[in-house]
């Protein structure tokens, strides 16, 4: 087990520097440098050339591409991802301040999305061709098909504004201060992001569900005169969850480009959020290394899945 | 009963209901099947052995049902009458895996690939028996000894990936002894198998039977595997039992059409490559659309007016008897 985490981790590393690289050259490609950032349009007429070129030397500009991007990706391993172009502040800091309502947010909504789709799409295929199938079918494929944000909007229109039973937006209201006091603002914003991948995991785990009862080896277990639970349950169910676990793997990205929007549309503040009002005031830093570290988790949250994916599929192990 | 029957089948119908077309998959068979003792069911592709099978453990799919007939097991405490239990009732489960158990074709896809085979040994007996967690890991282990796999205590805990097919047909047949079941149905269970792992897989079955008393219950396609295990035969055609008896009985005197053709149709050791082989001429009718009589009759090649009307069975001696008009011809033939 420790050599097949060993191994992925090391198909994952060249795969970190291509992309690195890529972000690196996407911040080179953008107008302007650090310098002509800095200086203030209005005194920039009064700076002279060997005034900017002492500047761009003592950042480093003068240096070729591929050594800046060398001192780049050293700072950028030892955490240091440079400063934003609004206010100077340290990226890491910025993103650590907000990485935690973002996880929060992320976590729930995976674990919310795995849950019932997980259970909605077991009940469908064991009660395939009933109505109840045929309606959990009908709404998995409007999930898929309806974009997120509408249903953001609608929800909020329902159950905040009209209902009134939820509160609008936000997180953290003055006086809250653990997980429970803000579960109420977590609930609509964390539902609507795993809408789509509920739906998903629904309808997947319906065709892995049928797939894996119509093997023989249930017909095994029948044979053998166990129960129906644990003929459905842990011979079917079992075996249907190893594509599952792949599958939420692959839409791990779709979940984490869904919070960009989903924290916008419910003020919910968290990386996303910070990533749009970036893209708004063109600090590309801030952007790139956003866009870097999304990366990063998705490729890590990847590697999870395929550890997962050995440690319930013994014949994964062996390859 | 007698108290030498295992099971006994009477006039049994299981008819399947696909796109409101009804296919009499198992037309009225019957037959008995003696304690330690070997009946195998023979028959082209399609004929309704594997349903016959099913039929008995009533692992039938929603869209079939017995229709009619008999099916009685003999147990240790009484008869029961399969055929009147519940499907998927608490007393059926009880039978299924402790009083008959099954073996499949394909030992490959039988066994649940993300359990060990120690865990699917042991889910029968933790099921069927009173035996605590420990005593049904020896039992496990004694089990996969007894059926000849090397070193059981490493290999209990080994998936089923990491056993060659033989071995798995073996761990598969350790399973369904788990529990010492009065009757073993076997559904064509070396099909897979290459020709020398076959014959140690037939050799094992020989053994239970002698060893427990087993009842065994054995479909094949295969004439060899019947001359080598049966001590009696049946032979099926679309859904009918065309023949009946002991080896000997359908072997050596065989009465009808089908069964010769069968037996014509398969190559004899030792009589050189110019031996004739016939293949039955033309294929299995539709189930959907049938011929009026006897089902064989167009591809067979002593049909007469008569054979449009269904033949009745016939008793030619205690054991032997057959579902055909030319019987008689046949005896001349022979
Ligand atoms: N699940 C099913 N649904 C519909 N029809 C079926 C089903 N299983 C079997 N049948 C039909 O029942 C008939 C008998 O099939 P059966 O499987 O018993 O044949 P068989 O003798 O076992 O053949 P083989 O040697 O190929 O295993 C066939 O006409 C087949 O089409
Ligand atoms: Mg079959």
């Amino acid at each position: 087990m420790l050599t097949f985490i060993v191994r992925r981790l090391l198909i994952t590393l060249p795969m970190m520097l291509v992309i690195s690289f890529l972000v690196y050259l996407g911040l080179e490609l953008t107008p302007g440098d650090a310098v002509s950032h800095m200086i203030d349009p209005e005194v920039a007429n009064e700076v002279t050339p060997e005034q900017l070129a002492q500047l761009r030397a003592a950042y480093g500009l003068d240096k070729s591409f591929i050594e800046r991007y060398g001192i780049w990706l050293v700072n950028i391993v030892q955490g240091n991802f440079g400063h934003s172009l609004s206010g100077g502040v340290s990226i890491s800091a910025i993103v650590l301040d907000r990485l935690p309502a973002t996880l929060e947010l992320s976590v729930f909504a995976l674990l919310f999305s795995t849950l019932i789709g997980c259970v909605l799409g077991t009940i469908s295929a064991l009660r395939r061709g009933s109505a109840t199938d045929s309606t959990l079918t009908v709404v998995g494929m409007l999930g898929v098909s309806i974009p997120e944000f509408f249903f953001g909007l609608v929800a909020i229109l329902i159950f905040a504004l009209h209902l009134n039973w939820l509160p609008v937006g936000g997180r953290l209201m003055p006086g809250d201060e653990s997980f429970i006091d803000h579960l109420p603002n977590i609930i609509l914003p964390g539902i609507v992001l795993s809408l789509m991948m509920t739906a998903g995991v629904m309808r997947y785990s319906r065709s892995a569900m049928l797939d894996s009862l119509s093997r023989e080896f249930i017909r095994t277990a029948r044979s053998k005169g166990l129960p129906e639970w644990r003929i459905n349950l842990v011979h079917g169910f079992r075996v249907a969850l190893t594509p599952v676990v792949v599958l939420i793997g692959f839409r791990l990205p779709t979940l984490i480009g869904g919070s960009v929007i989903i924290e916008e549309v419910f003020q919910w503040p968290g990386v996303g959020s910070e990533f749009i009002e970036a893209v708004r005031g063109s600090d590309y830093p801030l952007v790139m290394s956003i866009a870097l570290m999304s990366v990063f988790a998705v490729l890590m949250a990847s590697l999870i899945v395929d550890v997962l994916t050995a440690l319930i599929d013994p014949r994964v192990r062996l390859g | 009963m007698s108290q030498q029957t295992a099971l006994s089948v009477k006039d049994l119908k299981t008819y399947f209901y696909t796109n409101k077309r009804c296919n009499k998959a198992v037309n009225g068979v019957s037959f008995d099947i003696k304690k330690g003792s070997t009946l195998c069911i023979v028959g082209e592709s399609g004929c309704g052995k594997s349903v016959t099978a099913s039929t008995i453990m009533q692992l039938l799919p929603r869209l079939s049902r017995i229709e009619e007939g008999s099916i009685t097991y003999n147990s240790d405490a009484g008869e029961i009458a399969i055929h009147e239990l519940e499907r998927d009732g608490a007393e059926m489960k009880r039978i299924r895996g402790s009083e008959i158990a099954m073996i499949f074709q394909d030992p490959m896809t039988a066994l649940n690939p993300v359990y060990t085979i120690g865990f699917q040994i042991a889910e029968s007996l933790q099921y069927h028996t009173d035996l605590n967690k420990s005593q049904i890991r020896a039992r496990t282990i004694e089990l996969l000894a007894n059926m000849g796999i090397p070193s059981p205590e490493q290999r209990v805990d080994e998936y089923p990936h990491h056993y060659s097919g033989g071995m798995r047909q073996r761990a598969m047949i350790a399973m369904a002894m788990s529990c010492n079941p009065k009757i073993l149905i076997a559904d064509e269970p070396t099909t897979a198998l290459d020709v020398t792992i076959q014959a140690q897989i037939f050799e094992l079955m020989e053994k239970l039977k002698t060893e427990n008393d087993t009842a065994i219950m054995l479909i094949t396609h295969d004439m060899g595997v019947v001359a080598e295990l049966a001590d009696d035969v049946a032979v099926m055609y679309m859904g009918n039992i065309v023949e009946a008896g002991t080896v000997d009985d359908v072997l050596r005197r065989p009465r009808h059409p089908y069964t010769k053709a069968l037996l014509e149709s398969i190559p004899v050791l030792g009589r050189g490559r110019s031996q004739d082989i016939k293949s039955i001429r033309g294929a299995t009718p539709d189930p959907y659309d049938r011929p009026k009589g006897c089902q064989f009759a167009p591809r067979c090649d002593f049909a007469t007016d008569a054979c449009n009307q269904m033949p009745a069975e016939e008793q030619l001696s205690d054991t032997h008897r057959v579902m055909c008009w030319q019987h008689e011809e046949l005896k001349q033939n022979a």
